[in-house]
């Protein structure tokens, strides 16, 4: 991005004349693929407060492969992801209006166990939070609250102490997460001991373990080191063949390599473009979205 | 330190070391009455007023000439003084209780017949337990009366505080907690005489007439008065330290399909743990030493119930026995009664340093250091 | 899809199933209040409504509860009702059912059939390992219903047979106390309509861990309920019984500007045509409040600005938090005899207001300390570096900057501090005394100047004087009979007192906090 800080002056001006004058287009998001959509969301705005970080997003979101969010810091891609597994509840002030579907089920309905569509989208964070446990206990802590693990005193003396299925589990999902060699040694040692980058491989490696059917990933990448980087890469490849993967990148290159499609957020909460990624870095039909995917912007 | 009070004299537009000698010889002034007074007041003089002056006189000379400094030294000597008046209740009490303690040896918690295992005495027996005419005073009555009631006290500050602390802190919508929470911290108030008057005119009254126990006032409704005074303190502060797990935390387990309740109980409660055990030792602390409520529910029983776990026997607490016999005490008999004042002292005092340890190192486990 | 069986995100129940669950919950909710009104002896026994007794119909009540959460759990088994039960229970439901079990048997083993205590405790262990192992073994939704059914089913019929009637006693072995039925039937019927009540909300969703959440969620949620009923309870019934001779004769003439509270204006007399008052204990304590917050509150903010303000973290830091703690949970108590050591000696070997001022000024130090720190603490270290940064020296931006701004939260600090200070008792006991029938202290006209040493007396200083608490404890020891009007009344002053100051406290508090959160 060396371009983006030699032009800064002209594209400062640029920018500015760029955001007033550029009408967004809603065929510019319209993007039509094959297939059936996992997610499907409608006119969603979402507030916190009297802020409007959302405005009026829709989109469909392929089964089975990499949906790229990028855009620049605040215009509201977590926002948009914690609103698919409706974790901005948590959150006081927030309010959000519009319809998300998954699998055609609408996510905001009434009545809806928030439990069991927690279960089936699954989330790793923007800033990593493994628990105050051991790395086997964070692993394993999502399949066995979900019940489907049995262990403990109890369960062995009835016989039903799935501890071998436990270990292989824990094993399967902290490899898939590429920390597994990292790590195997001290599986007992307290989660919050490891590095940064380690504790976030660990978060993907539980989000794993709960087997969700869409996984969102809130720059999963941030805090790590180019090697543990490309595995990450090719994890999230995999898991596209099995799951529907939502992730939001600031990293150009990463959402050019491992996307199908990506989706363009600017500044006020709007979604300029969504497309296949290769459009969308080849060819974008919004001049903003130009701008910043060559990086004259943002 | 950010700056050298000598900015200040250049300030003034002296000369350094003019303003250095100044301040030096303020100090000393002042330093010297402080301690002049402090110990004309312990050898009980008169005079004590006078380096009091002129203390008070060095620090106004202070303020006006070499302010930033002499702040600093009054703060300082402030901060000595906290240290200081834990020092002296020490040394008050322990020297008031010297004699006694070397007149009874560890008979001090001695049993009416000798504690033997295998032929060898370990605890002489000490006949009757407290006799002011016989010079006998062992604390052990007191010390099962306090350890009863506190047990009572906190099997129901417990596990009610805990739980109405993660009511609060995880379960209430946030407009009953911004209204229950205050209003928490209200009832601690509550004076604990008040507290007395209840139990005294109420409670034992009513439990005389219908469950027939041989007279007014037992451990058992001590303890659960107590418990009920220690409530609201072990909810607040056992309500911060839940409140103190971030919310990212909690977030991640809900992301994974965990229900709020997994999470209380996976995550919170054991990140909290430390916090909330020590929320529960505060109010053990509390327990312990209430007076007041004991004092007025209890007659002055100073024998061990029978049997030793009969709860509705009427035993008087450590702080009860001070509280309701130091109006005829002396000579050995006050001796006894500050005796009883150390052994209070002390053990609340390692139940302080046990919970400040504790509540350490949940500060490290959540900074990730453990 | 990666996983077999995909749930739907909403799992409804049949309306027929919430409403019995729901009616379970009404009923249960209406004879646990029930039972605490006639632990209360508010309701007896013979309380009576459409010819049937108290007991009668909280027994029914059970029996019915009892039968309808069995059918739930049953229901649910068989499939009639939709639910997500785990395939077994938890720990917890069957330790709290075995010990249920456990008491229920061993109880009717040696009390109704009056076996010896070893086969009692057989008979117990028996009947808790049995009905633990069940909740342990058993699908959750039978587990948690059978027993709880169970239970209700039982208590009801053995109130409704009579076994357990107002006149049944139990004396337990080794205490000195009796407990007749009227106390034991709403303990036990209450009891039940809980663990009742319980399973029904869990199976209201579903069981499972949905269940399990509900469940939890309801004892909590009861158990917050009935911790702020009790206290409100306490209030209220001291704010009942001593308002009115409290309040008794205010009067206000708008004319001569005159106003008269005789109950707080007036002294304690010897006259019987005319009511006492608390004059002197009211004006006690407000000497005694203005003497330690003199005493303490300067010791406290300096020590606090020292330690937040220039001293590095060290031994020296750590020693003195260490030692503001450590004073902060000494006991009330144990103050008392260290003035009693200390102070009463050195002030003409009395009982005096002046030690009273300095033990409660001692106890109000760790106090206002700890709550001073934590307000400097709050202001941003921003605030001291832009104003280093223009130059100015340490001490002006502690003066002008720092203090300023932590001033709300000092204030407060004081306050509670205050609050606490005004209502102990035990100290001012053993270091300040003052009977009920003194006088108020008068201690601004009491100073005088000496030719000797210390220069300066004030005998209204030296003397003992009355305090509130200290009335209150005088009231119970000169005996409450004939008196208790007065005590309630005290009791009603001294509490209005103390929890204004911890409501302004706590208010202020809020009040900072919030408009800190706004800036
Ligand atoms: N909890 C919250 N309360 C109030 N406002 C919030 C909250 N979270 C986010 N916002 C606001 O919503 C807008 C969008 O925030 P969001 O975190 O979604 O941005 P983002 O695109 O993820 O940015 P980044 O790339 O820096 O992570 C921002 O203006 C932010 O200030
Ligand atoms: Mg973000």
């Amino acid at each position: 991005m060396s371009k983006a800080t030699s032009e800064s002056t002209t594209t400062a001006e640029r920018t500015t004349t760029g955001e007033t004058d550029e009408r967004v287009d809603p065929e510019w998001s319209n993007y039509e693929f094959e297939g059936t959509p996992k997610m499907a969301v409608e006119d969603l705005d979402v507030y916190y407060g009297d802020d409007h970080a959302l405005d009026g997003i829709s989109m469909e979101i392929p089964e089975r492969s990499v949906t790229a969010l990028i855009g620049p810091s605040g215009c509201g891609k977590s926002t948009f992801l914690r609103s698919l597994n409706r974790m901005n509840d948590r959150i006081r002030s927030a309010r959000v209006e519009g319809s998300i579907r998954l699998d055609g089920e609408e996510v905001y309905a009434d009545g809806v166990d928030l439990v069991e569509l927690r279960k089936r989208v699954g989330m790793v964070f923007q800033n990593p939070n493994p628990f105050p446990k051991s790395i086997r206990d964070n692993v394993s802590y999502g399949p066995r609250k979900h019940g489907d693990l049995e262990t403990g005193l109890l369960a062995r003396a009835l016989g039903r102490d799935d501890g071998d299925e436990l270990d292989e589990l824990v094993e399967r999902s902290l490899r898939r997460a590429a920390i597994w060699e990292e790590v195997n040694d001290r599986l007992d040692d307290n989660a919050l001991g490891l590095s940064g980058g380690q504790q976030q491989r660990l978060c993907i490696a539980r989000c794993l373990a709960t087997d969700p059917e869409v996984i969102l990933m809130d720059e999963p990448a941030s805090a790590l080191d180019p090697i543990a980087t490309a595995k990450i890469e090719d994890l999230i490849a995999e898991l596209a063949e099995q799951y529907t993967v939502v992730i939001v990148t600031h990293n150009m290159q990463q959402a050019a390599r491992i996307s199908e499609q990506t989706a363009v957020f600017l500044t006020g909460g709007e979604l300029v473009e969504y497309d296949d990624t290769e459009k969308i870095f080849e060819d974008p039909e919004s001049q903003r979205v130009e701008d910043y995917v060559t990086g004259k912007f943002g | 330190m950010r700056i050298s009070n000598t900015s200040i004299a250049g300030f003034e537009g002296r000369s350094v070391a003019d303003a250095d000698r100044g301040v030096l010889l303020t100090g000393l002034v002042g330093g010297g009455c402080l301690l002049v007074a402090f110990g004309l007041f312990l050898s009980n003089s008169t005079l004590t007023v006078v380096p009091v002056v002129g203390f008070l006189g060095a620090t106004t000379y202070g303020w006006f000439n070499h302010q930033a400094a002499t702040v600093k030294s009054v703060t300082f000597l402030a901060t000595v003084a906290t240290t200081v008046v834990l020092g002296l209740i020490s040394v008050f009490l322990i020297a008031r209780a010297v004699p006694v303690f070397q007149h009874m040896g560890v008979r001090i918690f001695g049993l009416t017949d000798p504690v033997r295992v295998f032929g060898i005495t370990l605890l002489p027996g000490v006949g009757e337990l407290w006799s002011t005419s016989g010079d006998v005073y062992s604390l052990t009555p007191m010390v099962w009366g306090t350890l009863m009631t506190t047990v009572i006290a906190m099997l129901v500050a417990g596990p009610l505080g805990v739980a109405g602390a993660i009511f609060i802190a995880e379960i209430a919508p946030p407009v009953v907690r911004e209204s229950v929470k205050p209003g928490i911290e209200i009832l601690a108030g509550i004076p604990s005489i008040v507290y007395g008057w209840l139990g005294f005119v109420l409670i034992s009254p009513f439990v005389y007439e219908h469950l027939g126990t041989p007279g007014l006032g037992n451990m058992a409704i001590v303890g659960v008065v107590i418990g009920l005074m220690a409530l609201p303190t072990v909810v607040s502060v056992a309500e911060d330290a839940l409140t103190s797990v971030p919310n990212s935390m909690k977030d991640g387990s809900l992301a994974l399909g965990a229900t709020d309740w997994q999470t209380i109980k996976g995550i919170t409660m054991p990140a909290s743990f430390s916090g909330v055990s020590a929320a529960v030792l505060l109010g053990v602390g509390r327990a312990v030493g209430e007076t007041m409520a004991a004092t007025v529910i209890l007659s002055n029983v100073v024998k061990l119930p029978e049997p030793l776990y009969n709860v509705f026997g009427n035993t008087i607490s450590l702080t009860s026995l001070i509280a309701s016999q130091y109006g005829n005490a002396d000579g050995m008999h006050m001796q006894a009664l500050f005796a009883a004042g150390v052994v209070l002292f002390v053990s609340v005092m390692v139940l302080s340093v046990v919970s400040q340890t504790i509540e350490a190192r949940m500060k490290r486990k959540l900074e990730g250091q453990a | 899809m990666s996983t077999a069986t995909r749930h739907s995100l909403r799992s409804d129940q049949s309306e027929a199933f919430t409403r019995l669950t729901d009616g379970v919950v009404g009923v249960g909710i209406t004879v646990i209040s029930l039972s605490v009104l006639a632990v209360g002896r508010v309701v007896t026994g013979d309380t009576a409504a459409f010819g049937l007794g108290a007991f009668e119909w909280i027994a029914l009540a059970l029996a019915a509860m009892g039968s309808t959460v069995v059918a739930l759990g049953v229901g649910s088994f068989v499939g009639t009702f939709e639910t997500n039960p785990e395939e077994r229970g938890t720990v917890g439901p069957a330790l709290g059912f075995g010990g249920i079990a456990f008491a229920a048997g061993g109880l009717t083993a040696s009390q109704t059939l009056g076996l010896p205590l070893v086969a009692s405790l057989a008979a117990a262990l028996v009947a808790g390992l049995a009905v633990g192992g069940f909740v342990t073994l058993a699908r959750e939704d039978l587990g948690t219903t059978l027993p709880a059914g169970g239970f209700a089913l039982f208590v009801g019929a053995l109130v409704l047979t009579d076994v357990l009637a107002a006149g049944w006693t139990w004396a337990p072995e080794g205490f000195s106390v009796t407990f007749p039925g009227y106390m034991v039937v709403p303990v036990l019927a209450g009891l039940a309509a809980l663990v009742a009540c319980w399973a029904a909300v869990s199976a209201r969703s579903g069981f499972g861990a949905a269940g399990r959440q509900s469940a939890a969620y309801f004892l909590v949620g009861l158990n917050a309920i009935g911790m702020l009923v009790v206290l409100a309870t306490l209030i209220l019934f001291i704010g009942v019984k001593g308002f009115g001779r409290a309040t008794q004769g205010i009067a206000f003439d708008p004319l001569a500007l005159e106003f008269r509270w005789p109950f707080v204006m007036d002294g304690y007399n010897f006259r019987p045509d005319q009511p006492n008052g608390v004059f002197p204990a009211v004006v006690g304590t407000v000497w005694l409040v203005i003497g330690a917050v003199l005493v303490g509150v300067p010791l406290a903010v300096g020590a606090a600005v020292f330690l937040s303000e220039y001293a590095e973290r060290g031994r020296f830091t750590q020693l003195v938090e260490v030692a503001t703690n450590g004073l902060w949970s000494t006991p009330s108590v144990v103050f008392g005899l260290f003035g009693y050591a200390f102070l009463v000696p050195r002030f003409g070997n009395t009982t005096s207001l002046l030690a009273g001022m300095m033990v409660l000024g001692f106890m109000l130090l760790p106090l206002v300390t700890i709550t001073s720190r934590e307000a400097i603490k709050a202001v941003p270290d921003e605030y001291r570096d832009a104003s280093a940064a223009l130059g100015v020296s340490q001490w002006e931006t502690i003066r002008s900057v720092v203090v300023p701004t932590a001033l709300p939260g000092i204030v407060t600090g004081v306050i509670l501090g205050v609050g606490r200070i005004a209502g102990e008792t035990a100290p001012i006991l053993l270091v300040m005394a003052g009977g009920l029938r003194d006088d108020a202290p008068s201690v601004l006209g009491s100073f005088q100047f000496v030719a000797r040493p210390p220069f300066v007396v004030n005998d209204a200083l030296l003397q003992s004087a009355p305090a509130l608490p200290y009335q209150l404890y005088a009231t119970i020891t000169a005996g409450v009979s004939g008196n208790e009007e007065f005590g309630w009344a005290t009791a009603f002053v001294l509490l209005a007192v103390v929890l204004s100051f911890y409501a302004i406290g706590v208010g202020t508090r809020i009040y900072f906090r919030r408009r800190l959160q706004h800036e």
